[in-house]
């Protein structure tokens, strides 16, 4: 009864899309980059993100977009890193799941009150990712990819053989509920509002820090690094600065994600993770801060309503993910290929062509 | 003291003497040449300078201070702009950026004061697009201050980048090739330009092939040649010593 409930397409899944389109509209036009101040549709689009859970007040959709916000911060890290500075990073789950164990075993160890570990997960991750990239940010392109995934490789090990520290395979339970000064972050929708306000907050940091002189230093680096240095930019320094940075949102998602999931555990945070963040990346453009958000809410929802499709449901998704890189080359939200608007005139014409009417 | 001093440099490649023991001097305020046949060394002597690679022999000093062991962002922080002989602008950056970024050694804010877009990075942000406009307007390419580097034609985009080496406010102007690619007009600009950021008091080292253009802005030229420095002085002097005339006329002939 309730699986042949679940195998139905709902009308709902459509409801699914309208954040998404909402969010697509802000995304911008790809030759309009460098429009970088904040503009009136945010405004708009943060009265659409408050007004989202209480329209569509159905739990099944503040969880997922709960899930969606998580994913958001740690593709707004990763798109600093990957879309401005012009890295490659396959550990970026690692430090997720960093966040993720600091907050579990300083909550259930140690009774740290979460929101004091919610901080304490950035900083261990920023720590980390500090020592982590000092040494390996001297390699580029595929080689720094490869010691990223080692990286996150390694990360793993540790966590399914330190049982004593990590509960190994099984993680660990019974993590708090979320609570800052005595109100306690227990429903879903509570905890929609409390990762979109994070996500927000974030957004607006990584935004100021796009339109300022940091901003203009990444691009500098992704486009020459002899260009670069040459006006007296510190390319490495600015590159850890940078990866830190991403490593402490990816703590702050982490250390959420462990409190909204009262657990922990070594399976969430394996390569396949990190290839999902990725992608929410690329697909919503590189360069550009909407499209990870805009990413992330798109493959969140896409995999839970390719869920019902079972065994069909990889196969389909690919299938999405190949078609969406094809017509939206720079990222969902921006316009379509040019080519493809091309070819769908070109198709629209020619029944008309041969019918001899053009 | 001069701004510039090389003393006794060497470099090899794999046996190859790509510099054998130049010293030069660039004194402030005036221009200086660089000039030789191809594969003379002048690239490898201007990475040297900027500290992309290091010499096996022989010290660089800048300003009075030593520069030969520093990191090349450590270089161009005390002073030292250059242009690149492969143009490198950022393209993925608007015109005004490309000026910006250039300012970055002379705007504060590291990511905490930039993030939270504190009062005085606001303020900073504001002066540094008003200064960067200026700079564009007297390099004539403010009607464009809005659109990609990219989409620029490569004459302005050579302009670009030189641009945003001034926008540095260098002491010492490192120009490799400026003139490279570039039509007559637009290199008649140049030259003016060139003329005058010298007025402005900026010292330039110029590497150029296009010898009129040298003979034309600078005021004294040296003259390299298998890795040696073969003649030194005005380009007048220059242009009539025999050891130039024959290095020039043996790459013609070899060429042909």
């Amino acid at each position: 009864m309730v699986d042949s409930k679940k195998n139905e397409f709902k009308k709902r899944d459509l409801f699914y899309l309208a954040p998404l389109w909402l969010l697509s509209l802000i995304a911008p036009d790809p030759y309009l980059y460098h429009k970088k101040e904040f503009k009136k549709r945010d405004l708009y689009y943060l009265g659409a993100i408050c007004l989202a859970p209480l329209i569509w007040s159905d739990s099944h959709f503040h969880h997922l977009m709960v899930l969606a916000g998580i994913y958001a911060i740690l593709a707004l890290g990763l798109s600093l890193f990957m879309g401005y500075a012009g890295q490659i990073s396959l550990g970026h789950a690692a430090f997720f799941g960093i966040g993720a164990y600091t907050t579990a075993i300083l909550t259930t160890r140690y009774a740290f009150p979460t929101f004091l570990a919610f901080w304490a997960s950035a900083l261990s991750a920023a720590v980390i990712a500090y020592f982590i990239g000092r040494p390996i940010l001297k390699l580029k392109g595929y080689f720094l990819a490869l010691a990223t995934l080692g990286f996150g490789e390694i990360f793993l090990v540790i966590l399914r053989e330190s049982t004593d520290l990590t509960g190994g395979v099984i993680g660990i339970f019974g993590i708090p509920w979320f609570s800052v000064m005595g109100f306690v972050f227990d429903t879903y929708l509570k905890q929609y509002y409390l990762t979109w306000g994070v996500l927000i907050g974030l957004f607006i940091f990584s935004k100021n820090l796009v339109r300022s002189k940091v901003g203009r230093t990444l691009l500098a680096v992704a486009a020459s690094e002899d260009a670069a240095s040459s006006v007296g930019i510190n390319v490495p320094r600015i590159k850890l600065e940078i990866f830190v940075l991403g490593a402490a949102f990816a703590g702050l998602a982490g250390s959420l994600f462990a409190c909204i999931m009262s657990t922990a555990n070594p399976e969430a945070f394996s390569l396949g993770f990190t290839v999902f963040i990725v992608m929410m990346v690329i697909l919503g453009g590189l360069g550009n801060l909407y499209g990870p958000v805009a990413g992330a809410i798109l493959l969140t929802w896409l995999i839970d309503i390719l869920s019902r499709y079972q065994e069909y449901s990889l196969p389909i998704y690919g299938v999405i993910l190949i078609l969406l890189l094809i017509f939206f080359p720079d990222g969902i939200g921006t316009r379509l290929n040019v080519r493809v608007i091309y070819l769908i005139g070109y198709w629209a014409k020619k029944k008309k062509r041969d019918e001899g009417k053009l | 003291m001069s701004l510039l001093s090389i003393e006794e440099i060497t470099k090899e490649y794999d046996g190859i003497r790509a510099l054998d023991r130049i010293s030069l001097k660039v004194e402030k305020g005036s221009i200086k040449g660089l000039i030789g046949p191809n594969g003379a060394g002048k690239s490898t002597l201007f990475h040297l300078i900027s500290g992309v690679e290091k010499p096996d022999s022989g010290k660089i000093y800048f300003k009075g201070r030593e520069i030969t062991s520093m990191e090349s962002h450590e270089i161009s922080a005390l002073g030292m702009g250059r242009t690149f002989q492969t143009l490198q602008i950022w393209g993925n950056m608007t015109v005004v950026e490309n000026i910006m970024a250039g300012m970055n050694r002379r705007l504060k804010g590291g990511l905490f004061s930039c993030g939270l877009w504190l009062p005085w990075i606001r303020r900073s942000e504001k002066e540094a697009l008003m200064e960067a406009k200026e700079i564009l307007n007297s390099l004539g390419l403010l009607g464009k201050w809005e659109s990609m580097a990219s989409q620029l034609p490569y004459g302005k985009q050579k302009l670009l980048e030189l641009g945003r080496a001034l926008a540095m406010k260098p002491e010492l102007l490192l120009l490799d090739e400026p003139a490279s690619g570039l039509t007559l007009t637009e290199m008649q600009q140049l030259s003016e330009q060139i003329s005058q950021i010298r007025q402005e008091g900026v010292t330039a080292f110029v590497v150029e092939h296009h010898m009129g253009m040298v003979m034309e802005i600078a005021d004294e030229i040296a003259v390299l040649h298998h890795g040696k420095l073969i003649a030194e002085g005005t380009p007048e002097a220059v242009r009539r010593d025999p050891q130039v005339i024959e290095a020039y006329l043996k790459g013609k002939r070899a060429n042909a």
